[in-house]
C-alpha cells in the first residue's frame, strides 16, 4: 500500500483551476439565474410560429420535432442564400481576437463562451461542418473533421446554441473592434432565428410579441386602459403645474403622430420620460400650435419581432406605418427607445418601406429638414427637442433639475445602431447645470450594454443581467466617486427599467432618468402655477425647507 | 523580522501570487485577459479583483500587528468585519453573480495562508507551534480566518441583495401599474419597497 498522505500534502493536491480542454468538447450547463424561461405555448401559437409546446430548458426532452436538425440545416441554407452577410460573416473571421474582450457578458461573466468570436463559433463550426468544401474533403480523412474546426448538430450544440444566444444582447460593441467589420449581432439574430424555428424562444420576447400583435403594446394593455394611462398621468401633471396638457387620441388629420415604447406608459421610471412628452406637446401647442396624436393602436415603439426573427420584426413594425396612413400625419415622431431606431433606421426602409405616404420630415416650428429621416419619415424625439432648443424655441428653467448631477449612459441601439450621439447630450446641457461624462472607452461608440437588450430583461435570469451590466455599471461608480453624480441619463425604456435595478446592485444612490422627464422638469408651460416638485413628486430645488414646515 | 515585517516586506510578491491564485479560478482563456488588467473600464473584473485583494491585504497586515488576544472580544470581531467587509466587497460582489458555488466564491481568502507560507523563510524552516506562535503567526493565521469569516457574511449579503433586487423589480413592475389604476389602495408602492432601504 503506498503511504498514507499529511493533511498538508492532501491540501496541496486540491487544484481550484478549472478543466481545460477543447471549448466544443465541453458540454453545456444550463445554470439558473442565467436562462429565461421557455416561450409560452400560447403565446407562439399566437404568432403562427412553428412547434408551440410547453417545454422546460433544464429539463432533458426539449420536445423538438423528429426531423429537427434537417429543419436547422436547410434554415442555415436558406439564410445564406437570403442574406450576403451572413454568408460572409461565416466566412470571413480569422479569429483574431480584437472582440473576445470587448462584450460586457464576457467581461461580466467570465464565462470564454460570451467571447463575441466564440459565440459565432458555436454556430459558424455547424457551418462549417454542413457547408464548407474544406470540411467534405477533410471529413474523408480519419480524424480529419475537427482540422476543419467544423463539428456536426448534436443535441448538446443545440442546447449551447439557445444558453449562449439569449446570452447576447445584439449590442453591437465587438463590431466596433472587429477589423473586418464582422457584426456579431447579426449572427446572434440568425442564431435566434433558427431556434425560432423549432419553437426555442424564451418567455420575454414570446409573450410581449404576442401581445404587441394582437393587442397593440407588449404588456397587452387594451386601448382604454391605454388612454386612462395617459390621463392619470395628465392629472398628476396637472397638480404639479396647475395645466392640463390634454394629450390627443387618434385624431385624423393631426400634423405628427407620436409612438413610444409602453414601458414608458406602464413601468416606472419611465413614465415621468411620459410626463415630459406630454407637458412638451402641450407647450408646442400652446406656442406653436403644432397637433400631435397619441394612437392606442399604434401604442407600442418596441419591436420584440427583431429578437425573434425578421418577418416577426416586419409584421410589428407595418402596425406603425398603418396608423400613420390611416390618421393621414405628416410624418412620425418616436420617443426614447432603444431597438425600435435599430428596426426604423437600418430595416424599415426595405423592410416595410418606402413610407411615401408620408411628408419628409421637417419641423414646422424651426423649418429644419430631418435628413436622415427623409426615407423612414421617423424621427427621435431628442432630435426634434435638440432642433427646438438649439433655434431657441423653448423656455427653459434649468435650477428645477440643479439638483441632479447628470452622466449619460448611450444606448447601444440609437448610438451604434443610428449614430445618435450629440443630441442628447445637448439637451441635458440645456435642461440641467451639472454633467459629467464616463470615461472615452464607455460611451458613444464604444458605449457598454445595460446587460438587458435584446429581451433579456427578465427577473429569472438576474445573475447574468448583474454580471452583464457590471462594465456599465464600473463606469456609472467612477463618476459618482469622482463627481457626486447622482443621475443616469438614458434614451432607451429597457435602460430605464434595467440600469435603475443595476444601480441598486452595483452603485447604490444613483437614479435613472430620462431625458425628457429632465425637459419636462424645465420647460415653463404658459400659464402654469409655481412649481414645488419635480414630476416625481419630490420637492424642487429650494422647495426642500418649504416642504418640511 | 516578525510576521508583520514579513508580510510587509514581501507584500508586492504575496499579493502578486494571491492575485494569480483568485485569477485561475477562471477558466484559462479568460484568465489570459482578466490578468492583464490595464485600464479598469476595459477589464473590470480584473482590476476590481487586484484592487480589492491589494486593499485586503493592507488590512491583513494592520490586523495581525494589532490583534490583541486578550481583547479578542466579539465585539471587536464585529466592528472589524464591516471594515474587512467593505474592502473585500468589490471582489465578492463580482463572484457572487459568476459562475461559483459559494465555497469557489471566497476560496481564495484561505489560500492567503498557503502563499505567505511558502514566500516566508521563516514559516518554511518550522513546524513547531511555539516558535510559529512566537513569529506572530497565530495572530495572522487568526486575521485571515477572521477575513474568511467576513467573506462569507459579505457573499451572503451579495446574494441576498439579488433575490431582493428580483422580488423588488417583479413589485415594481406589477404594482405602480395597479397602484395608478386605483387597484390597490391600502399600501404604497413605497411601504412595500420599505424593506429594501432598512
Amino acid at each position: 500500500m503506498s503511504e498514507e498522505l499529511k493533511p498538508d500534502e492532501l491540501l496541496d493536491r486540491i487544484d481550484h483551476t478549472p478543466a481545460s480542454g477543447n471549448w466544443m468538447d465541453a458540454p453545456v450547463h444550463i445554470r439558473p439565474g442565467m436562462y429565461c424561461y421557455a416561450a409560452k405555448a400560447e403565446s407562439v401559437q399566437t404568432l403562427g410560429l412553428p412547434n408551440a409546446r410547453t417545454w422546460n430548458p433544464i429539463e432533458d426532452d426539449w420536445k423538438l420535432p423528429e426531423n429537427w436538425q434537417e429543419i436547422i440545416h436547410n434554415g442555415i441554407k436558406e439564410r445564406l442564400e437570403r442574406f450576403r452577410t451572413f454568408k460572409v460573416f461565416m466566412d470571413i473571421c480569422v479569429r483574431c481576437g480584437a472582440c473576445a474582450d470587448k462584450c460586457h457578458f464576457f467581461l461580466g461573466t467570465g464565462d470564454p463562451k460570451n467571447m463575441p468570436v466564440l459565440r459565432a463559433e458555436l454556430l459558424r463550426s455547424v457551418y462549417r461542418n454542413d457547408f464548407t468544401k474544406a470540411a467534405k474533403i477533410l471529413k474523408m480523412i480519419p480524424g480529419g473533421e475537427k482540422l476543419s474546426g467544423g463539428r456536426p448538430m448534436t443535441l448538446d450544440v443545440l442546447k449551447e446554441w439557445w444558453y449562449y444566444f439569449f446570452q447576447c444582447t445584439e449590442c453591437r460593441r465587438c463590431s466596433v473592434f472587429c477589423p473586418y467589420g464582422i457584426d456579431t449581432a447579426e449572427i446572434t439574430i440568425m442564431g435566434r432565428e433558427l431556434l425560432n424555428l423549432l419553437g426555442l424562444n424564451i418567455d420575454w420576447i414570446a409573450t410581449p410579441v404576442s401581445n404587441c400583435y394582437q393587442t397593440g403594446n407588449h404588456l397587452g394593455i387594451q386601448p382604454h386602459a391605454f388612454k386612462e394611462m395617459l390621463e392619470f398621468f395628465t392629472d398628476d401633471i396637472e397638480e404639479i403645474t396647475g395645466v392640463n396638457v390634454e394629450p390627443q387620441f387618434n385624431k385624423k388629420g393631426a400634423d405628427i403622430l407620436f409612438i413610444t415604447p409602453s414601458g414608458d406608459v406602464f413601468a416606472d421610471p419611465g413614465t415621468y420620460t411620459c410626463q415630459g412628452y406630454l407637458i412638451l406637446f402641450k407647450y408646442l401647442k400652446d406656442k406653436y400650435g403644432l397637433d400631435v396624436t397619441w394612437s392606442t393602436y399604434a401604442s407600442e415603439g418596441g419591436n420584440f419581432g427583431f429578437f425573434t426573427s425578421h418577418e416577426t420584426m416586419k409584421r410589428l413594425n407595418a402596425k406603425m406605418y398603418a396608423e400613420a396612413r390611416r390618421l393621414g400625419v405628416k410624418w412620425i415622431l418616436g420617443g426614447e427607445c432603444g431597438h425600435m431606431w435599430r428596426v426604423i433606421h437600418q430595416y424599415m426602409d426595405t423592410m416595410n418601406g418606402p413610407a411615401d405616404f408620408l411628408e419628409e420630415p421637417v419641423n414646422p416650428i424651426t423649418g429644419t429638414k430631418f435628413e436622415n429621416a427623409k426615407s423612414t419619415k421617423m424621427v427621435h424625439i431628442t432630435e426634434f427637442t435638440a432642433d427646438l432648443i438649439r433655434h431657441g424655441k423653448l423656455e427653459l428653467d434649468k435650477s428645477r433639475n440643479a439638483n441632479r448631477i447628470m452622466t449619460y449612459h448611450d444606448s447601444c441601439n440609437t448610438s451604434r445602431g443610428m449614430g445618435l450621439l450629440d443630441e442628447p447630450r445637448y439637451v441635458i446641457q440645456n435642461v440641467c447645470d451639472n454633467f459629467f461624462e464616463m470615461p472615452p472607452n464607455t460611451i458613444r461608440e464604444q458605449t457598454f450594454c445595460c446587460g438587458s437588450g435584446s429581451g433579456l430583461n427578465a427577473g429569472e435570469n438576474i445573475e447574468l443581467r448583474m454580471a452583464g451590466g457590471l462594465p456599465r455599471a464600473n463606469a456609472v461608480k467612477y463618476v459618482h466617486e469622482k463627481f457626486g453624480v447622482n443621475t443616469l441619463g438614458t434614451i432607451c425604456a429597457i435602460d430605464r427599467a434595467a440600469l435603475s435595478t443595476l444601480m441598486e446592485y452595483w452603485v447604490p444612490g444613483v437614479t435613472v432618468s430620462g431625458i425628457h422627464e429632465l425637459v419636462g422638469n424645465a420647460l415653463i408651460l404658459p400659464g402654469e402655477k409655481e412649481r414645488e416638485t419635480d414630476l416625481r413628486c419630490d420637492p424642487l430645488p429650494g422647495m426642500e425647507e418649504e416642504e418640511d414646515e | 523580522m516578525d510576521i508583520t515585517q514579513q508580510l510587509e516586506h514581501n507584500r508586492e510578491e504575496i499579493l502578486k501570487k494571491w492575485f494569480e491564485f483568485t485569477i485561475k479560478s477562471y477558466p484559462e482563456d479568460t484568465a489570459r485577459f482578466f490578468r492583464k488588467a490595464k485600464n479598469k473600464f476595459d477589464n473590470p473584473v480584473g482590476s476590481a479583483t487586484l484592487q480589492s485583494l491589494e486593499n485586503t491585504l493592507k488590512l491583513i497586515i494592520s490586523m495581525t500587528s494589532e490583534l490583541d488576544f486578550q481583547d479578542y472580544a466579539v465585539n471587536k470581531i464585529d466592528a472589524n468585519q464591516n471594515v474587512i467587509e467593505n474592502a473585500l466587497d468589490p471582489i465578492i460582489r463580482i463572484r457572487a453573480v459568476q459562475n461559483f458555488t459559494a465555497s469557489q466564491a471566497v476560496a481564495f481568502v484561505f489560500e492567503l495562508k498557503t502563499i505567505v507560507k511558502s514566500i516566508v523563510k521563516e514559516l518554511h524552516d518550522t513546524n513547531d507551534p511555539l516558535d510559529r506562535e512566537e513569529f506572530g503567526y497565530i495572530a495572522f493565521d487568526h486575521t485571515v480566518d477572521l477575513v474568511a469569516l467576513a467573506a462569507f457574511n459579505r457573499f451572503m449579503k451579495c446574494r441576498e441583495n439579488i433575490f431582493l433586487l428580483k422580488a423588488t423589480e417583479a413589485k415594481r413592475r406589477i404594482h405602480s401599474a395597479f397602484e395608478r389604476a386605483g387597484l390597490v389602495t391600502e399600501l404604497t408602492e413605497e411601504e412595500l419597497l420599505g424593506s429594501n432601504k432598512s
